[in-house]
C-alpha cells in the first residue's frame, strides 16, 4: 500500500494483478493478503456481508477512508516518487512490449498475453473531508480545493482532476474526496524504466472517454459523475429515481447541485490525456523502440477484442476455450483466467450498461459451456445497477455451468467476501491446462488491427 | 414419516425371485412426459425421497423405489454391489412396463442411476444427478467421513429418524456394503459414456459434492447442465422438494 494511492482503485488494482502475474503468482485477496490467509479473510468477509445494511456500508466506508490521506499532507505528494512506487511493482527484465496510459481490464489481459508491463498515466488518490455531504458536490469541492491547489503547485507534471460520484462512490465519498492524478509529462521514473526494460514496441493505451468537466485552474478540473450506471446528463439534472436513491440513503437533497461544466475532458479515472504523448514518443524514440497505439472509446471496448484474441490464441494451442471468465472493476485474475483456460470478459462496472455489453458479446459468438462471473460489489443498489437476478440470467447462457465465481448473491451489492472468493472459487476449478508461452506482438497486431471496434497504429 | 398430506400409491413388482417395492404419485393429466424415477442413496431407501414423489407427482408420473436389500423389498441372501443394483433397476423398469424413463438419482443412486444409463440405455431418456457421489477427491473413508460430519450440519433433522429406520430394514451387513460399493466405483469413468441428456443439481452447502466436483461431473457428461439450489444440504430431494419441481420440470421440458 502507498501512503498516497488508494489500493481499492482500479489503477492499482490492475498494476497489483498484472505484476504478480508477470512474477509468475496468481491473485488471491486481491493482492492485498497473502494466500494463506485467504481462508479466513473468506469468513470475516463473509461474516461482515451478513452484518445489518447501515453497518457494513460503515465498515465499507471506513476501510476506504483508512487509505485517505489529510489535505495537509497532500503539498507533500511527489509525483516522481508515486512513478517510483508504480514501476518498482515489476520485476526488472527486458520486456519485447511496454504499455503506457489508460487502464482497462482487458488491458491487463492483453499485457499478460503478451508478458508485458503496464504503467498506469492516473491514479486515484483519495483526500479526507470532514463534513461534506456526498449530495453537495459544490460544498465537497470548496473544502478540499486549496488541498487540490497546494498539490498541483509542488508538482507540475501533474493535472488533477477532482472526480465526485455520489451514485457508485457515495460511501467512500462520505469522509473524502477522490483526487485522481494523471501525469502530463513522462515522471523520471518511467522513462528510467523504459530506457533500461523496453526492447522493441511502446504501446500507447489511449481511451478516447470523455466526459463534461468543470474548470478549476490551468491544471486542475472537477468531473461530477463517472462512468457506470447513469450517464453525465442524469448527474447534471437528476431524475426520479435518483431522487428516490437519495431519499432512501436519508439525504436532504434529491438532486445534486454541483458546478456546471465549461467544458470537456478525458474521464477522470479511464481517459488518456493526451498531452503525454510527446514525451512517450520521444522515450521510445531515444533508444531505438516502435512506438504503437491502442485506441478504444471507452475502457469497456477493448473486452471483446482481447476475448475474441484469448479464444483464438487457445483455438491455437488446441484447447476447447469453451469457458468465459466474466469479471468487473478490479476483480481480476489473469493467472487463473490462463490456467483455466478461461476467455476473459472484462465489464468496467456492475452496471445494466456493461450487462448489455456482455449479452451482445455473447449473441455475437459461440455459445459457451461455462460462463463464470465476478461481480463487483460497491455497497448500494445505486441506480443504473443490473440487480442480481438479471445477472443470473446472463449465467444461464451458458450451455453447461454457469455460475458466479466467489460472488455471494443475497449480499450484492454489498457483498464484501467477493474480494476474498473470487480468487478460491477459481483456484478450485478442475481440468487446467498449462501456461502458455508469451504471445507474440505480430498476433496482437494482425487481431487488433484488423477491427472496427478499437484501432492498433504504429506511430 | 416426514407428512405431505398426500398418500402415495404402493406397488410391488416382481423381478426374479425378489419382490421389489415402489411408491408413485400420477397425475390424472400426465399424457407425454416421461415417468421420473426416483433412486435412492447408500444405505437409506424411498423413505427420504417420497415428499419429492409427492410433490413431483403433482405435474408428471413420479415414482421411488427400495432397490433389494433396502426398504421393503426383498433382502437378498448376499449384499449387492453396484453393477447388481443397476442391473436390478433396469429389470425393475422393465418389470413395471416403463417407458424410457428419467433417472433421478440422489447420492449414491446417482451412481446407480449413471449405471445403468451406460449399460441399458434403452431404459432411459435423461438423468437428474442430484448431489452425485463420489467426488475422486475424497475417495476413502476418512475423508467421507469428514465431509459427512460437515454437511449433516444443514440437514433436516426429521430425516434422521427416517436414516434409522432405513439402516434398521436393511441390516448393517448390506449397508456397509451400499457404502462399499459406492466409494469402489468410479463413477466419473462412465461420465463421458452418458448419452442422455443430464440435469446435475447440487445443493449450495452439499459438502459431500462439493462445487467443484458437480463442476466436473456436468463437464464429463456430454449433455451435461448445472444447477445449484440455495441454501440447500446435500439431502435436496429431503430438505427442499419443492425446489426441485421447477428445475426438473423445466430440463424435461427442454430435453
Amino acid at each position: 500500500m502507498h501512503k498516497y494511492a488508494a489500493s481499492f482503485d482500479s489503477a492499482t488494482g490492475m498494476l497489483r494483478a498484472l505484476s504478480r502475474y508477470l512474477r509468475g503468482r496468481d491473485f488471491p485477496s486481491l493482492g492485498q493478503f497473502p494466500a494463506a490467509v485467504e481462508p479466513v479473510a473468506s469468513r470475516v468477509l463473509g461474516a461482515a456481508n451478513r452484518l445489518p445494511r447501515r453497518h457494513s456500508e460503515r465498515a465499507y466506508a471506513l476501510s476506504g477512508w483508512s487509505e485517505a490521506s489529510a489535505p495537509a499532507k497532500l503539498a507533500r505528494l511527489r509525483a516522481d516518487e508515486l512513478a517510483e512506487w508504480v514501476v518498482g511493482h515489476y520485476p526488472r527484465r527486458r520486456y519485447p512490449v511496454v504499455f503506457v496510459g489508460s487502464a482497462s481490464g482487458a488491458l491487463v489481459h492483453l499485457a499478460a498475453a503478451l508478458g508485458a508491463p503496464w504503467l498506469p498515466q492516473t491514479l486515484l488518490v483519495p483526500v479526507r473531508q470532514r463534513g461534506g455531504h456526498p449530495d453537495a458536490p459544490k460544498d465537497c469541492l470548496s473544502r478540499v480545493r486549496p488541498a487540490g491547489e497546494a498539490m498541483l503547485a509542488a508538482n507540475p507534471d501533474l493535472i488533477l482532476h477532482h472526480m465526485h460520484d455520489a451514485n457508485q462512490d457515495r460511501l467512500m465519498i462520505a469522509g473524502m474526496s477522490y483526487f485522481r492524478i494523471k501525469w502530463r509529462r513522462l515522471p523520471a521514473a518511467y522513462r528510467r524504466f523504459l530506457d533500461e526494460c523496453l526492447d522493441g514496441t511502446l504501446v500507447v493505451s489511449d481511451c478516447e472517454v470523455r466526459w463534461p468537466t468543470t474548470r478549476i485552474g490551468e491544471r486542475y478540473v472537477f468531473q461530477h459523475g463517472a462512468l457506470g450506471g447513469l450517464s453525465p446528463q442524469e448527474y447534471r439534472l437528476g431524475s426520479p429515481e435518483i431522487a428516490r436513491y437519495l431519499a432512501s440513503h436519508g439525504s436532504p437533497y434529491r438532486s445534486w447541485d454541483a458546478p456546471e461544466p465549461d467544458g470537456e475532458s478525458p474521464e477522470a479515472e479511464w481517459g488518456f490525456e493526451p498531452e503525454l504523448m510527446d514525451d512517450l514518443r520521444d522515450a521510445a524514440g531515444r533508444a531505438g523502440n516502435d512506438v504503437a497505439v491502442l485506441r478504444f472509446p471507452d475502457p469497456e471496448a477493448l473486452t471483446p477484442a482481447v476475448a475474441d484474441l484469448y479464444r483464438s490464441w487457445y483455438a491455437s494451442r488446441g484447447l476447447p476455450g469453451d469457458r468465459l471468465l466474466v469479471e468487473s472493476f478490479l476483480l481480476l485474475e489473469p493467472w487463473w483466467t490462463l490456467r483455466t483456460g478461461s476467455v476473459p470478459y472484462w465489464m468496467v462496472f456492475n452496471s445494466e450498461r456493461s450487462r448489455k455489453g456482455l449479452l451482445s458479446y455473447l449473441d455475437g459468438g459461440e455459445p459457451y459451456d461455462e460462463i463464470r462471473m465476478a461481480l463487483f460489489s460497491h455497497g448500494v443498489e445505486s441506480p443504473g445497477i443490473a440487480p442480481i437476478d438479471a445477472w443470473q440470467d446472463v449465467l444461464a447462457r451458458a450451455r453447461k455451468v454457469g455460475v458466479f465465481a466467489g460472488v455471494d448473491p443475497r449480499a450484492f451489492p454489498r457483498d464484501f467476501a467477493v474480494f476474498a472468493r473470487m480468487h478460491r472459487d477459481l483456484s478450485r476449478v478442475r481440468t487446467t491446462y498449462p501456461m502458455p508461452l508469451a504471445l507474440p506482438l505480430s498476433r496482437v497486431e494482425e487481431a487488433l488491427g484488423a477491427r472496427e471496434d478499437v484501432s492498433w497504429t504504429a506511430a | 414419516m416426514r407428512s405431505t398430506g398426500i398418500e402415495l400409491e404402493q406397488r410391488t413388482a416382481r423381478i426374479g425371485d425378489w419382490s421389489v417395492t415402489a411408491w408413485r404419485r400420477v397425475p390424472p393429466d400426465a399424457d407425454g412426459s416421461p415417468p421420473v424415477v426416483c433412486v435412492h442413496g447408500a444405505g437409506v431407501s424411498s423413505r427420504e425421497l417420497r415428499p419429492l414423489v409427492a410433490t413431483l407427482g403433482e405435474h408428471l408420473p413420479a415414482w421411488t423405489v427400495d432397490l433389494p436389500g433396502f426398504g421393503q423389498s426383498t433382502k437378498p441372501p448376499y449384499a449387492l454391489g453396484l453393477t447388481e443394483l443397476a442391473d436390478a433397476l433396469a429389470d425393475w423398469l422393465a418389470a413395471e412396463g416403463l417407458p424410457p424413463a428419467c433417472l433421478a438419482g440422489c447420492s449414491f443412486g446417482c451412481q446407480v442411476a449413471v449405471d445403468v444409463a451406460v449399460r441399458h440405455p434403452e431404459r432411459v431418456r435423461s438423468l437428474v444427478l442430484i448431489g452425485p457421489t463420489v467426488d475422486p477427491a475424497a475417495r476413502s473413508w476418512p475423508r467421507l467421513i469428514a465431509r459427512w460430519l460437515r454437511n449433516s450440519r444443514r440437514e433436516d433433522p426429521r430425516m434422521m429418524p427416517l436414516n434409522a429406520a432405513d439402516y434398521r430394514d436393511a441390516g448393517l451387513r448390506q449397508v456397509l456394503a451400499g457404502f462399499e460399493a459406492a466409494v469402489r466405483d468410479r463413477v466419473e469413468d462412465k461420465l463421458p459414456h452418458v448419452a442422455v441428456p443430464t440435469l446435475v443439481v447440487r445443493g449450495e452447502f452439499d459438502r459431500l459434492a462439493p462445487q467443484d466436483w458437480a463442476e466436473e461431473v456436468t463437464r464429463k457428461v456430454p449433455r451435461g447442465r448445472l444447477a445449484v439450489v440455495p441454501g440447500a444440504p446435500h439431502t435436496v430431494p429431503f430438505r427442499d422438494p419443492a425446489a426441485l419441481v421447477p428445475l426438473i420440470r423445466g430440463f424435461l421440458a427442454d430435453a
